[in-house]
């Protein structure tokens, strides 16, 4: 290794994607090797952006909100929820408790979904097959009770400005197969995290890889479970009044490597199982949508939630019911740095697991591009 | 008129050879169906569809232009490969024992290398999209490491694959000596023979500990995880393989299924003193054998997660202690 005006020569670099079947989503990885050990890694996205917010600008606000749920297609309903949160403290809008409870109902089992399909891309990436198709079989289930409530497996967004859609009301016959659904996949998860802890090989490919120390997580402003596993409990559904009536246990582990990144979604499912436990439990009754309120202009609006993910942020004002100036931030954004350090000092076989741990959603955090120029 | 003694070895050879080529065909599906698709609790594909119908579909597809310094090498290599197995296999015919020199454990050997070293050219003679630059301007929009030397993916399985020559396919060398030191003679015939009157050497202490190393050997000369360092597809994706396309990935397909039969006649020749003669019934038993050994090797591949050099080290190095301590044993 030399270094010429400042910048260090690697040896070699090997540049994976923007297509590659060990990424779900189009980007580009160069990783800079010797020896086939990374010294330096790069992420490069951009190859998917769809011009969201662009096509929001002017949209009367409800169709703005739709437009969001197609933002992730695995966390779709946390866009619109969040979206609608925004529309909502802007115009001073009162949720019917029921819509809550209904809302993040679809949140959990949106959370559930994601942290399985986490399981299960994590252990393909590994390569274990087998361990992939138990993840994907278990979460089948999750996926059918978002189906029954919202009406489809992926644009299944439940919220609208004042609470949620007719379609999304939680009758006794729903509640109880949510119930049983909550119970196999309680039971299913238990089995698949006995057998991962007990697998020594697994365990010894996982354990010390794309380990993220909390100083350097803190200093990426990581979010989300990706922050937890490195020790820091930081969970915003702690702080947000729609979760006020719910005992949640934020949980934290403290390696920050990949063992710890997924032990930590497999310990949040029984704990996603638990809210969601709470508010089948108290689902209060009465009307789910509040549809007296009047649209006026407001200012910049800002909310933030916690998604399966991290932090999610949206952002827009309100000129003659229609949206301007919206702007989305998605929790993967704020991890690429994390997964680019994660990547050094491992196997170029782990690359794409240490980027994998993060849980990235590229597509999603393909917002838009503003490139600043500091020197003028 | 031909004389029975020459037409007895022809139909002997041809016999062999379509029941490897039926039964090699068939493998890759009873692996992907019947063990890999059972432990995952799921339909699978057809058993015919990875063995038989896929290479009969890329037979019939458009050849593409492989990226490759040397094209006419580059797509004779899978030829070469085919080759050299079917020879390894002709010399494992009971009927061909009178040529020596090739029927013999060190002929064996050498076959294999340079099936073992065909993955090397493959990788270094292709270089596939996957690792191209895109369109987006790399190179100009700047970054760290501007001098750094940019490597095609298949680069890596080639250095793997020379890597795996050096020391990973050290236990199935050390398992076909077992055999050796227990007979005192490196030609087939003496071993056939040795096992005729002896008993199988699979049922001895030092056959038992070679057979295990042999095992390992085996599925790492297959490429199969965990050992699929040449074809991980978290980084190399198909390795070497990336560039073939039309008939040559056919001949790919045909290949695999010939070196897991061919193996698995290795092992039933130097273990079992079982050559694969189809004027026997013990044919069967050969059979059986080409199907148990891609049983337990889908088996563990289907509970084990791609190895890297922290996992591969210590696994090639234990394994090739327990070789050692196999030819110890059969020296005694």
């Amino acid at each position: 290794m030399s270094k010429e005006n400042n910048f260090e020569t690697i040896e070699t670099e090997v540049s994976l994607g923007t297509v590659h079947p060990a990424a779900l989503e189009p980007y580009r990885l160069r990783l800079f090797v010797e020896d086939e050990i990374i010294r330096d890694a790069e992420i490069t996205i951009g190859v998917n952006h769809r011009g969201i917010e662009r096509i929001m600008e002017g949209l009367p606000v409800e169709k703005a909100n739709a437009l969001t749920e197609k933002v992730c297609g695995i966390c779709s309903n946390a866009h619109i929820w969040n979206s609608v949160l925004t529309a909502e403290k802007g115009l001073e809008i009162d949720v019917p408790p029921r819509a809550n409870y209904i809302r993040i109902i679809m949140e959990e089992l949106e959370r559930l979904h994601s942290h399985l399909l986490y399981l299960g891309h994590g252990s393909e990436v590994l390569a274990h097959e087998t361990f992939a198709m138990r993840a994907f079989s278990i979460r089948e289930t999750v996926m059918e009770l978002l189906r029954m409530i919202g009406g489809n497996r992926v644009q299944y967004g439940a919220s609208i400005i004042g609470g949620v859609r007719p379609r999304c009301e939680l009758d006794e016959n729903r509640i109880q197969k949510i119930v049983e659904g909550m119970d196999f996949i309680e039971t299913k998860v238990a089995e698949f995290a006995d057998r991962f802890v007990s697998d020594p090989i697994v365990m010894n490919r996982i354990t010390g890889v794309g380990k993220i120390s909390q100083k350097d997580a803190l200093r990426l402003e990581v979010t989300g479970p990706t922050l937890r596993a490195t020790g820091v409990s930081q969970d915003l559904r702690t702080t947000m009044k729609e979760y006020e009536d719910f005992d949640i246990n934020v949980i934290t582990l403290s390696d920050g490597d990949v063992k710890d990144n997924i032990l930590l979604r497999v310990l949040e499912i029984p704990e996603t199982i638990n809210i969601i436990r709470q508010a089948i439990k108290n689902l209060p009754k009465g009307p789910i949508v509040n549809r007296s309120w009047n649209i006026f202009d407001t200012d910049t609006i800002h909310n933030y939630i916690e998604v399966p993910r991290g932090r999610l942020y949206h952002s827009y004002r309100l000129e003659d019911g229609r949206v301007r100036g919206a702007i989305i931030r998605t929790p993967s954004m704020s991890n690429i740095g994390a997964m680019q350090l994660a990547c050094i000092g491992n196997h170029i076989t782990d690359a794409q697991l240490c980027i994998v741990q993060c849980d990235p959603c590229f597509t999603c955090t393909d917002r838009a591009i503003e490139v600043m120029d500091y020197n003028k | 008129m031909i004389s029975t003694e020459i037409l007895y070895p022809i139909s002997a050879v041809i016999a062999t050879l379509i029941i490897a080529f039926i039964v090699g065909s068939i493998i890759p599906g009873f692996e992907r169906k019947y063990v890999h698709a059972r432990i995952q609790q799921r339909i699978g594909p057809s058993v015919i569809s990875p063995g038989i119908m896929a290479p009969i579909k890329f037979l019939f597809k458009e050849n593409i232009k492989p990226n490759s310094t040397v094209p006419g090498l580059y797509k004779t290599l899978p030829i070469i490969c085919f080759i050299v197995i079917f020879l390894i296999l002709l010399f494992l015919i009971p009927q061909t024992y009178t040529i020596t020199a090739l029927a013999s454990v060190i002929a064996i050997i050498g076959f294999l290398k340079v099936e073992e070293i065909c993955y090397v050219l493959m990788g270094a003679l292709s270089k596939s999209i996957m690792s191209l630059p895109m369109p987006f301007p790399d190179l100009v929009k700047g970054g760290l490491h501007l001098d750094s030397q940019r490597s095609y993916i298949e680069d890596i399985s080639s250095k793997r694959a020379f890597r795996l020559i050096s020391f990973g396919s050290f236990p199935l060398y050390l398992s076909l000596f077992v055999p050796v030191s227990i007979v005192g003679s490196v030609y087939l015939k003496d071993i056939v023979n040795y096992q005729a009157i002896h008993g199988p050497i699979l049922f001895t202490t030092a056959g038992i500990l070679g057979f295990i190393v042999f095992f390992v050997g085996y599925m790492i000369l297959m490429n199969e995880y965990p050992f699929a360092i040449l074809k991980a597809k978290a980084d190399v994706i198909e390795g070497p393989y990336m560039e073939y396309a039309s008939k040559y990935r056919a001949i790919v397909y045909f290949t695999r299924g010939f070196l897991i039969f061919t193996m698995s006649m290795i092992f039933s020749v130097l273990f079992i003193g079982l050559p694969p003669d189809v004027y026997s019934w013990k044919i069967l038993i050969n059979i059986a054998i080409a199907f148990i050994f891609p049983l337990i090797m889908g088996i563990i591949s289907a509970f084990s997660p791609v190895f890297t050099n922290k996992q591969l080290y210590p696994t090639v190095i234990g394994t090739s202690l327990l070789g050692v301590l196999a030819i110890i044993l059969s020296l005694l």
